[in-house]
């Protein structure tokens, strides 16, 4: 009863904070009076001194720095859990979610493409320190350090199991987005990470609405689909992901030789435990190294088919971008031009440029779109074959062990295992089950 | 205190903490209903007294109870606000004991159950997963491909809509009021040099366009016909009619070289010698007064409105007085300028056929030479800690403008009939406040600009870079000069520089003395130029090599212009600086106006007109 009491008040408390948000929109107009007073001067307020940017910097390398200390010294999932509340407090409710390594990649992107862009060094550090991180020690950086997934992951409830071909179909999102997000940002569109960060309007207590309702379903969803951001969504956790499967030390559920006792087969919230691979799977089958030539073979075609097809939606894709979309406007409604409560027609007007300069700027948008849809099409093209040519890749396993790619090392499974724990209840069970 | 107790305690906690939130969470939705639909200023008691007040002006009681109701709303709105944001803390320490609660609570009840033995095959798990990524590609793939086919790409009808905008002229940010042949750059009729250069010199209203045939009382429909025709067929600016004016900033091409002859040099403005007249201006600004035929021009800005005006030269009668009002894209609140420049600091310019003007807004317009508005639009408002302040120039049925700005620097060629760009170039320069020039090298017009850190000549018919040399630096106020095939340009705390329009070579480079607001000027051989350490000084135009210099009492804003053959300057004080130009500083006069003056005079045979601080004079003999 106490489970659907609680879970109605989580509803309650997060459609609540949209109301919040969506109040602190409202904006009282300014006093009428025709009389001797002055208003006063808007003042804004003093920008962050600039070493703070280092500090944060400091406290990223300070919090992965413990976290590795405590899974590969301590190994407690009690000093992890802390640590990351410390660091959602810190870069989520403190720095409201800026700066963030998610959105990072944009800002290397544009600083990539466009010459007149010089990437702030806290946002290269918050880029490149976690990624080198994961390269040596797994990831870390999901573990205690991104406040996205940390919000997600104390609020887990009770995670329900997802079959491993969806995990599997919907992680190629991840990369999708990742691919779009660069294309956007080197073409100087958007960052649409930052922008549709669904979490940012919590830590600020205050965003549109939409977002607001946005990562509220997140967060209630995550209650029982742990981390659905971090799992399905996060272009960065993508790259993590990649970065992980080649780490040097990675967490290890057991700290000695694992007794196959099975007792964290379902401790993963998050389905990254890999289990001992049956002894059929582990005999050679024809089929699969049919289906292995097959698939290695289809990559070129994908990586071909999947450049011209999102090259060939580049008038799609380039609508997010303000001069196109204005200029599509304004030339699908020329009568529109007039319009004085459209705030970018307005701003288009008051900027003295005309409709043919528009025009051509919209074109050279339009065709940078063409030409980086073949590379995210290929790379999207490469992603689908490296997949599916994953799953015909079998690799003898043993013990139960934490999947490398997937592992958010937030040290949950390190609890339940009874390895160098002699008052852990596994070792006061009955023999006979031990051998489960 | 044992578990069962504890996990009791929770639960207790949770309900509790579950309970507040709820409380907290449906008071603050109400309180976001209430706020939501508040529209306390639009109150109906409210506009009664405000409808009451306007038939009854100054009615002290109500004013006072219209300020109470107003305070009432506002602290009711705000107190509102307050309760929200009060609430969302109370809402999150509530979610934070609640969340830490259910965490202890499923801790407690947390126990390690011996797993099933239940063992999905990875095989058959693999082989779906193998399906659905595939399906997820094709998917994604397909989609892609649909958008390109379905999605609507109205760029590719450009050409259609820009057609259909051509014929029908909808509002496209330029205000067209009257539209006649000149719409079309082929219509307009050139006429012959030689027939110009008969113009009387005193510049009665004969030979001056559409100001011509205007003042007969009653007229025949041939007459009538015949005055519409030349209405609608503008007078091509030639060579001779700009040397016979003095239509822009710093005069014909902008050059500081005026023509005209008897041109006094001794007045008084105190006790009024050889002062024509002087008439108080309007609303103050650092403009220069420009003239066409019988007529002087100048314009004036403040917080609240821009103007243009029109003078009687002969008399200080104002002809014609129009705002530049309701411009499409102009800002509601102008932008914040210093002092010392304000909205109205860029020089009109004329064709004979329409007067320009540029304020410090963005906002561009012109008037025909009866005061009729022709065009104006927004150039965009120029981000300028200053203010905008560089001046007009017109040749080629273009309009020039320099457009350097903090968002971007641009020079752009307007129509001078519809006011659309012919041609814009984006330049590299940072802001800048200096004026272009035009100067013939070759027999080709250059436009020639100076920024920072630019120095530059444009193709006047196509915008084309024709030539850069980066030398200057700072805050550019300073226009450049040309003169004897060469382009000159100077700016305080950087360099002089004489560049070889043809080639873009720099032919001399000198720092000895340097101006910061007046700009120099070249004459026979020399460049002269003031500076705001009060020097007036002259340098050889072939080497840089310096020639003299002289001790004004004051710093020299106004920049020297060469007319009847000597060269004048004024100070920041009113006094005026006459030379007889030569290797020699050979100072003829030196009269006072008695008011500050930071302008630049303009010239007509035996006329100087200055606009002082407050006030614009016309110096002449009687």
């Amino acid at each position: 009863m106490i489970k659907n009491v609680t879970g109605y008040f989580f509803v309650l408390f997060f459609v609540c904070f949209s109301f919040i948000a969506h109040a602190q929109q409202q904006r009282f107009p300014k006093p009428e009076f025709e009389t001797e007073y002055q208003m006063p001067e808007t003042s804004s307020p003093m920008p962050r001194a600039p070493f703070m940017e280092y500090v944060d910097v400091m406290v990223l390398i300070l919090v992965m720095g413990v976290t590795i200390w405590l899974i590969f010294k301590k190994r407690s999932r009690k000093g992890i859990f802390w640590v990351a509340v410390f660091a959602l407090l810190y870069f989520g409710f403190y720095r409201q979610g800026c700066i963030c390594a998610i959105g990072a990649v944009q800002n290397l992107a544009l600083g990539i493409f466009n010459p007149g862009y010089a990437i702030p060094i806290s946002a290269l550090a918050f880029f490149v320190i976690p990624l080198l991180v994961t390269l040596f020690a797994g990831r870390i950086f999901c573990a205690s350090a991104c406040p996205l997934g940390v919000i997600q992951d104390i609020l887990i409830v009770k995670p329900i199991k997802i079959a491993p071909w969806i995990q599997k179909t919907l992680g190629l999102f991840p990369f999708i987005y990742l691919g779009l997000a660069v294309l956007y940002a080197a073409t100087g569109t958007d960052f649409i990470i930052c922008r549709y960060d669904p979490f940012i309007g919590i830590f600020r207590m205050g965003a549109e609405f939409h977002m607001i309702v946005l990562g509220i379903s997140f967060l209630l969803m995550g209650m029982f689909v742990a981390r659905p951001y971090c799992r399905f969504i996060c272009p960065y956790g993508a790259m993590l992901n990649i970065g992980s499967r080649f780490s040097k030390n990675h967490l290890s559920i057991t700290p000695k030789e694992c007794i196959n006792c099975k007792l964290c087969k379902d401790s993963c919230p998050f389905d990254a435990i890999d289990f001992p691979t049956e002894e059929k799977e582990n005999k050679p089958v024809k089929s699969d190294t049919r289906r292995f030539l097959t698939y290695a073979a289809m990559i070129p075609l994908l990586v071909v088919l999947g450049g011209w097809a999102v090259s060939a939606s580049y008038k799609t894709l380039s609508k997010a971008h303000s001069d196109v979309s204005l200029a599509n406007l304004l030339i699908a409604n020329p009568e529109k031009m007039s319009e004085t409560d459209n705030l970018d027609i307005e701003t288009f007007m008051a900027s003295g440029r005309t409709l043919e300069m528009l025009m051509q700027d919209a074109t050279l948008v339009q065709e940078k779109f063409r030409k980086g849809g073949w590379w995210l099409g290929g790379f999207i093209g490469l992603v689908i074959g490296l997949t599916l040519l994953n799953q015909v890749i079998y690799r003898r396993r043993d013990i139960y062990e934490a999947n490398r790619g997937n592992c958010y090392s937030c040290g949950r499974c390190m609890e339940y295992c009874p390895v160098g724990k002699p008052d852990h209840p596994y070792h006061q069970l009955d023999p006979k089950n031990q051998n489960l | 205190m044992n578990q069962t107790d504890k996990i009791n305690q929770t639960k207790r906690i949770i309900l509790i903490a579950g309970i507040f939130t709820a409380l907290v969470s449906l008071l603050m939705m109400l309180n976001y209903m209430q706020i939501r639909g508040s529209k306390p200023l639009e109150s109906k008691a409210l506009e009664v007294l405000v409808e009451k007040l306007s038939a009854e002006q100054g009615n002290q009681e109500l004013i006072d109870e219209i300020r109470q109701l107003d305070l009432l709303a506002r602290k009711a709105y705000f107190s509102s606000l307050w309760q929200i944001r009060t609430g969302a803390w109370l809402l999150l320490i509530g979610g934070i004991v609640l969340v830490i609660a259910l965490r202890s609570y499923y801790n407690m009840q947390f126990s390690i159950a011996p797993p099933d033995t239940d063992n999905p095959g990875e095989r058959k798990s693999r082989l779906l997963a193998q399906r659905w990524i595939g399906a997820a590609g094709i998917i994604v793939f397909l989609l892609a491909g649909l958008s390109a086919f379905l999605s609507a790409d109205h760029l590719q009808q450009y050409e259609a809509v820009q057609a259909s905008l051509n014929e029908n002229q909808p509002d496209d940010g330029i205000e067209r009021i009257r539209i006649t042949s000149q719409d079309a750059d082929d219509d307009i009729q050139v006429i012959d040099t030689a027939e110009v250069t008969d113009v009387e010199e005193d510049l009665s209203n004969e030979g001056y366009g559409a100001e011509s045939t205007r003042n007969t009382d009653k007229k025949s429909d041939e007459e009538v016909i015949e005055e519409k025709v030349k209405e609608a067929i503008p007078v091509a600016l030639t060579t001779s009619l700009v040397n016979q004016n003095y239509n822009a900033f710093r005069g014909p091409w902008g050059n500081a070289v005026s023509n005209h002859s008897n041109i006094p040099t001794d007045w008084d403005g105190v006790t009024e010698k050889n002062i024509l007249w002087k008439v108080e201006i309007p609303v103050h600004g650092y403009n220069s007064p420009i003239i066409w035929g019988d007529r002087l021009y100048f314009s004036g800005a403040n917080a609240t409105k821009r103007v243009v005006y029109c003078m009687d030269r002969h008399t200080g009668k104002m002809i014609w007085q129009q705002e530049a009002n309701n411009i499409p894209g102009s800002p509601a609140t102008p932008p914040k300028t210093t002092e010392d420049t304000g909205l109205a600091a860029p020089s009109l310019t004329t064709d004979g056929n329409s007067v320009f003007a540029l304020f410090g807004t963005g906002d561009i317009i012109a008037f025909d030479m009866d005061g009729n508005r022709l065009w104006a639009r927004n150039l965009g408002v120029p981000k300028n800690h200053y203010g905008h302040s560089s001046s007009l120039l017109t040749w080629d049925n273009k309009v020039f403008v320099q457009y350097d700005t903090q968002d971007g620097s641009k020079v752009m060629a307007l129509n001078t009939s519809s006011g659309n760009e012919v041609w814009g170039t984006s330049r590299t320069s940072d802001v800048s406040w200096a004026s272009p020039i035009l100067a013939n090298v070759n027999g080709q017009y250059q436009l020639i600009v100076l920024g920072n850190p630019d120095f530059s000549g444009y193709n006047i018919k196509t915008g084309h870079e024709l030539w850069n040399v980066k030398c200057m630096s700072g805050e550019v106020g300073v226009s450049p000069a040309f003169g004897g095939g060469l382009a000159f340009a100077a700016n305080e705390y950087a360099t002089m520089i004489a560049v070889n329009p043809s080639t873009g070579e720099t032919v001399w480079e000198e720092n000895y003395y340097l101006p910061e607001v007046s700009s120099p000027v070249y004459h026979d051989g020399l460049l002269y130029i003031g500076t705001t350490f009060a020097v007036i000084a002259s340098f050889e135009a072939t080497t840089g090599e310096f020639v003299w210099e002289f001790d004004a009492n004051d710093a020299l804003y106004s920049s020297p212009v060469i007319a009847d053959g000597k060269l004048f300057i004024f100070d920041t004080t009113g006094k005026a600086y006459i030379f007889n130009p030569g290797r020699e500083p050979e100072l003829i006069a030196s009269p006072e106006l008695g008011e500050p003056v930071y302008s630049t005079p303009a010239f007509a045979n035996g006329r100087i007109y200055i606009r002082g601080n407050q006030h614009i004079y016309c110096i002449g003999t009687n």
